[in-house]
């Protein structure tokens, strides 16, 4: 049996494993130690009385006469052990590896004045004969049935006490030990800077209050690097922009010729590369909009509208019938990213919303273009990764576009993923919490 | 002598307000280009221009504050257009907020400005002076409804946001400044078109209907479009203007 397969899982459990085996052990262990203690100090105890009565109730029966002695026999008998007049009952002879502990003391008590024979009588408890006569020549049993004291009714209960408080204690200090932790890591999950950032709170046990301050003292730090690479993305941007302006306005004294129309395709193209770089930028760090109650259908309606005003196929299909909180440029920015790659790849984009079974709702993308190979659709959301083998670069992709709404999506509690359609093209699922 | 509308350019990049004044002038209007806050404020005092082009990333006074300051003073209504060099949906919020009339994000094409300005002149010429009333407004209210303008959507009496494409809130801004009073066709096309001229070729009727699902309005009974047989159609309820949007 390997040991490894049969440790639990949690911490929780391994400790509290520890703790009782260690604990349960513990007790026993003290509990044996007292035990035996008791029963060896019973014993010699017993053993003492056991040779003064023997010895004094042998000289009385020698001395009474034989007429009267089976009236005193009565008088003689204790707990453990009586005397019979006859020969006993048929034993066998003891041996002398087993014998009782009283068998000593009798011997010891009595011995010297009467030969003592042994037998022991078969049955399913203790049971041993001493033989002997006495002075007149008639014989005396001592009958023994040796027993221990008997246990106090009310041990076991004392024990499922204690055991009971074994297990309450063990649960309390691996709660106490364990709850900090699963705080630490609640916290390190939900970590998420762009939003405001969870302070744990720096109380509590020393090392608690260390792990705490660790990690209030981390998160800073990431959302200091967050905010430097924002301000640099940004400011780069910026700077960009006047010599960008520059160019474009000069490009437009130029005199039309080929040459002036490349510039111009140039300038555009940097153009985007700077403004979606500032996006993204955004798209990490700023949460500066405010969530309002929005109503999903006519938001939809609207951004559908706006592409058909200006001659593209994008199309609705489905009703939510959902109000909901979102922030409204956030959403409308994730959804302008996915129609606009489905109108690139495919020139024409559907959108699909419903509500799901759990009240979460779905806000489908989806486009007849080539699609996306299988082991890309993770990558394709990581900013400047772009499709190798695809129509991107020509099309002049900026590899932004589903980073930022990846990131869009996630800062209003939702989340994008994409797949391939059955029967071609690309479904990019954008899943919004439930409405309160 | 037939009239040259004046405009003036306010940008603290030489080049850029230079390259922009010439590019303006070629194209037929009259310019001046200034290189902050301060030598735009000595100007005006002397000369009235038709249209302020205003950059909102200046050193020393700002072009918010500027625009702000505008409004407030004697110009308050000279067109103004603001030139941003973010796209940001908050940004372009806040320059309508301070009374801007249209922005223009850097880097743009002068061709793209030139288009700006000719329709902020037109529009701002062809409205009647209660346009002035709902410009300073931030919130229109009527029947169940507000329209908040600067973010341009619409809100329900529980406040929930209604989105309006750009198409229908033009067209619903036109109902809006022009309450119960017959508007044709031909009105509505012109009032509606504005910047986005060549982008836009849908029928005013159809934008009309859209208009009326985006409002919850019976097509057959309506309550805020009503149909005048032959002549055009008439936005039949008062609008009140509201302060900022809460």
């Amino acid at each position: 049996m390997n040991l490894a397969l049969h440790w639990p899982r949690t911490l929780a459990s391994r400790l509290s494993l520890i703790f009782l085996i260690g604990l349960i052990l513990a007790q026993a262990l003290s509990f044996g130690a007292q035990y035996y203690e008791r029963y060896e100090s019973a014993k010699n105890t017993m053993l003492g009385n056991l040779e003064t009565d023997v010895s004094t109730s042998l000289a009385i029966l020698d001395r009474l006469p034989a007429n009267e002695r089976a009236s005193w026999l009565q008088r003689l008998e204790r707990t453990n052990y009586g005397y019979l007049l006859n020969e006993g009952s048929p034993g066998t002879p003891m041996a002398p590896s087993d014998v009782p502990i009283a068998v000593p003391s009798i011997q010891d008590a009595i011995g010297h004045e009467y030969p003592l024979t042994f037998t022991d009588i078969p049955g399913p408890k203790k049971h041993f004969q001493a033989h002997l006569k006495l002075k007149d020549g008639s014989p005396v049993t001592i009958d023994v049935r040796p027993a221990m004291v008997p246990l106090s009714p009310w041990l076991p209960a004392v024990l499922l006490g204690q055991l009971a408080l074994l297990i309450a204690c063990t649960w309390l200090a691996v709660r106490i030990a364990i709850r900090p932790l699963t705080r630490l890591a609640q916290a390190v999950e939900t970590l998420d800077p762009n939003t405001h950032a969870v302070h744990l709170d720096e109380k509590g046990p020393t090392e608690v209050a260390y792990a705490a301050r660790a990690f209030n003292a981390m998160q800073a730090r990431i959302a200091a690097y967050l905010k430097e690479r924002m301000q640099l993305l940004a400011a780069i941007s910026h700077d960009l922009q006047t010599p960008i302006t520059r160019m474009k306005l000069r490009a437009e004294f130029m005199d039309d010729s080929s040459e002036k129309d490349k510039l111009w395709n140039d300038l555009g193209e940097m153009e985007h590369l700077v403004r979606e770089g500032v996006a993204y930028a955004r798209s990490i760090h700023g949460a500066t909009e405010e969530s309002r109650r929005t109503d999903l259908d006519s938001f939809l309606d609207s951004l559908v509208f706006d592409y058909q005003d200006m001659g593209k196929d994008v199309q609705l299909g489905g009703k939510s019938a959902a109000v909901i909180d979102t922030r409204p440029h956030a959403l409308r920015r994730v959804l302008v990213n996915l129609v606009d790659n489905a109108l690139k790849f495919a020139g024409a984009a559907e959108l699909w919303v419903e509500t799901k079974a759990d009240g979460s709702l779905s806000v489908k993308v989806m486009d007849r273009g080539p699609g996306i190979a299988e082991e890309q659709l993770a990558q394709v959301m990581q900013p400047f990764y772009r499709v190798e083998n695809s129509r991107n670069r020509s099309t002049g992709g900026t590899g932004l576009g589903l980073a930022i709404a990846q990131q869009l999506a996630l800062a209003i509690g939702g989340s994008l993923t994409l797949s391939n359609r059955v029967d071609g093209g690309l479904c990019a699922e954008l899943r919004l919490p439930k409405p309160q | 002598m037939e009239h040259v509308d004046h405009i003036l350019i306010v940008d603290d990049d030489r080049e850029i307000r230079e390259l922009v004044g010439n590019y303006l002038k070629k194209n037929g209007l009259r310019t001046t280009v200034v290189a902050d806050g301060r030598q735009m404020r000595a100007f005006l005092e002397t000369t009235p221009v038709d249209l302020i082009v205003l950059d909102i990333m200046m050193p020393g006074d700002d072009g918010l504050l500027l625009c702000r300051e505008l409004r407030a003073g004697k110009h308050k209504a000279t067109p103004v257009l603001m030139l941003t060099a973010r796209n940001d949906e908050t940004d372009r919020i806040i320059g309508l907020e301070m009374g801007a009339d249209d922005y223009l994000v850097k880097p743009f094409a002068a061709r793209e400005l030139l288009a700006r300005i000719n329709a902020v002149l037109r529009r701002t010429r062809m409205l009647p002076p209660n346009l002035v009333i709902t410009e300073s407004g931030r919130l229109l209210a009527f029947g169940r409804w507000r329209l908040d303008t600067s973010a341009r959507h619409l809100l329900d009496q529980d406040g929930t946001m209604v989105a309006l494409s750009g198409a229908e809130y033009r067209l619903l801004r036109v109902f809006l400044d022009h309450p119960q009073r017959v508007l044709n066709r031909d009105q509505l096309l012109n009032l509606t078109q504005g910047r986005d001229a060549d982008l836009f070729d849908r029928s005013i009727d159809l934008l009309v209907s859209r208009l009326r699902q985006r409002l919850l309005d019976d097509a057959r009974e309506p309550a805020y479009i009503k149909t005048v047989r032959s002549e055009g159609y008439v936005f039949s309820l008062p609008v009140e203007v509201l302060g900022a949007p809460s």
